[in-house]
């Protein structure tokens, strides 16, 4: 039975100049519930990311975290909710624990010591608490920066591609500390990725963007299956090779 | 699992990020040795350039032009009030932008108040330290003592410390719109400021044609104030009461402009800049 809805999207809609990025999107995701949205690149995952944490301004829809609407009370509505992504830099001049003290105080957090301990023990990376920021490896900078999105215990945490370049050692630690975030803070977790490994190790439901649009919405085998491939990659692979085809025919018939 | 420690009241939450901002400025400008120039070298530069043109004017007693140097020294050592409160501010946006560190800002609760706030109130220590240096440097090298102009100074200094957080929320709304592209008016709009706004002379030394746009701007009547105090003719309130609501209207404006262009910035995703 699911648990309360953390997440709730509706109808979102986001036009760029040249195109429309997000069509209509409709996401719900309940607390503890690890859902992948996956998608070729432009398919509008980021954007949609980027819509459901405030960042963006949606032309149409609206976006409810933890029962705060986004529009009205980002604030409260941000409390809920953490956010990593491998492409995010570390605040530069500072050392891990400035940075995660500085964090954890932007959540609300009087003392995050505790919390930051913990966190690092989880990635198994204590021993870079006093290391400054310039120092740290992409990797290490990833898993601090996961670390950071979970200091307040968030009700949902969102990770964009949080295991892009990384080798597949700290890539096994990130998916092994997320897997225990969920099941034993109840966080719900929301990831794009492009890494099949990951999705299918850490999620129990897929949501499958193209072209803006959400094309399916299941177990990762009953998503493989209703398309007729094998596993995920094949129909990631059959989305992309379809957009290729729009996307000519769009040039071809302007 | 470590519990997460009672929830703050909103109030308290807010002074908590507050506080939080201010002191990652901190650490930027202590671990940044270059950047300690902006609050201690150039404002000294600036006392020695000013200072000596003033003795040198000072000198030509025919003219009555001693009179000048109070006001080459006083004028130098009030606009760095402006000058600081706005390069504080404004650069304050700006290294985010440069470090890619705004979307982790953004997706935080942190509002856009609170940020504004603990920039603003790391901006004081700096300003403090910078017209510090200033006031000091002009008591040992030129024997100016700035506050033998007395208490009327405070209600010059708020005009001008708001004016200058008026123009750096205009800066940082044009960053917002237009990109780190826009950083050159952080520092440019001060060169544009400086002259206008008769900090050093009576506007009626300005060319005709300038001196209505002189008279609209509220440092004008703050530094007409500050002539005032080095002429030992007391406070000129009716000219401090035109620069406090100049500068009233000018931050109100720039803080709609800044809310506009945050939208803006919202509507158009213009957040990828920074990714």
């Amino acid at each position: 039975m699911p648990g309360e809805v953390v997440l709730e999207a509706r109808g979102l809609i986001k036009d760029y100049s040249r195109a429309r990025a997000v069509d209509g999107i409709d996401i719900t995701v309940h607390a503890g519930e690890r859902v992948a949205l996956l998608g070729p690149n432009g398919a509008g995952k980021t954007t949609t990311l980027f819509m459901i944490l405030g960042v963006v301004a949606p032309d149409g829809g609206s976006v409810s975290v933890c029962g705060f609407d986004l529009a009205r009370h980002r604030s409260q509505a941000a409390e809920c909710i953490g956010f990593a992504a491998g492409y995010l830099p570390l605040t530069e001049r500072m050392r891990v624990n400035e940075y995660l003290r500085l964090y954890g105080q932007l959540y609300g957090l009087a003392d995050p010591d505790p919390r930051i301990t913990e966190g690092l023990d989880r990635f198994r990376i204590s021993h870079l608490a006093n290391a400054m920021g310039t120092e740290l490896s992409s990797g290490q900078r990833t898993l601090i920066g996961i670390v950071r999105s979970t200091l307040h215990q968030p009700k949902l945490l969102i990770l964009d591609e949080p295991t892009a370049s990384l080798d597949p050692d700290v890539a096994l630690r990130v998916r092994e500390g997320l897997i225990d975030v969920a099941n034993n803070e109840g966080t719900a977790l929301l990831m794009t990725s492009h890494d099949m490994t990951d999705v299918e190790q850490v999620c129990e439901r897929v949501l499958f963007l193209s072209q803006g649009r959400i094309v399916a919405d299941g177990t990762p085998a009953s998503i493989a299956e209703s398309f007729g491939r094998g596993n995920l990659e094949g129909v990631f692979l059959h989305l992309a090779a379809d957009r290729e085809i729009a996307t000519s025919q769009q040039t071809d018939h302007p | 699992m470590t519990p997460v420690t009672p929830a703050l009241s909103p109030r308290a939450r807010s002074w908590l990020r507050m506080r939080a901002i201010a002191r990652r400025h901190a650490y930027v400008l202590v671990r940044s040795p270059h950047r300690l120039f902006d609050v201690t070298l150039w404002p000294l530069v600036d006392v020695v350039l000013f200072g000596s043109l003033a003795a040198f004017v000072g000198t030509n007693q025919a003219s009555g032009a001693s009179k000048a140097s109070g006001y080459l020294l006083a004028g130098i050592v009030l606009w760095h009030v402006i000058y600081q409160s706005q390069i504080a501010m404004s650069t304050g946006l700006l290294e985010e932008t440069w470090t890619r560190n705004l979307l982790n800002l953004m997706v935080t609760p942190l509002r856009e108040v609170e940020y504004l706030g603990g920039v603003a109130l790391f901006g004081m220590v700096k300003l403090v330290i910078g017209v510090g240096v200033m006031v000091i440097g002009a008591l040992a090298f030129f024997s100016f003592h700035t506050w033998s102009l007395g208490f009327g100074l405070v209600p010059i200094v708020a005009v001008l410390l708001v004016v200058g957080w008026a123009i750096s929320l205009f800066v940082m709304g044009l960053v917002l719109r237009f990109g780190t592209g826009a950083e050159a008016l952080a520092w440019g709009v001060m060169f544009v400021l400086l002259p206008l706004s008769g900090v050093f002379y009576p506007t009626k030394a300005l060319p005709a044609l300038m001196q209505p746009l002189a008279l609209a701007l509220p440092t004008t009547h703050a530094f007409t104030a500050l002539r005032s105090l080095v002429d030992h003719r007391g406070s000129d309130w009716p000219q401090l009461t035109i620069a406090a609501a100049g500068s009233l209207a000018m931050l109100g404006l720039a803080m709609w402009f800044l809310v506009a262009m945050l939208r803006t910035f919202r509507r158009r995703g213009y957040i990828t800049r920074y990714t």
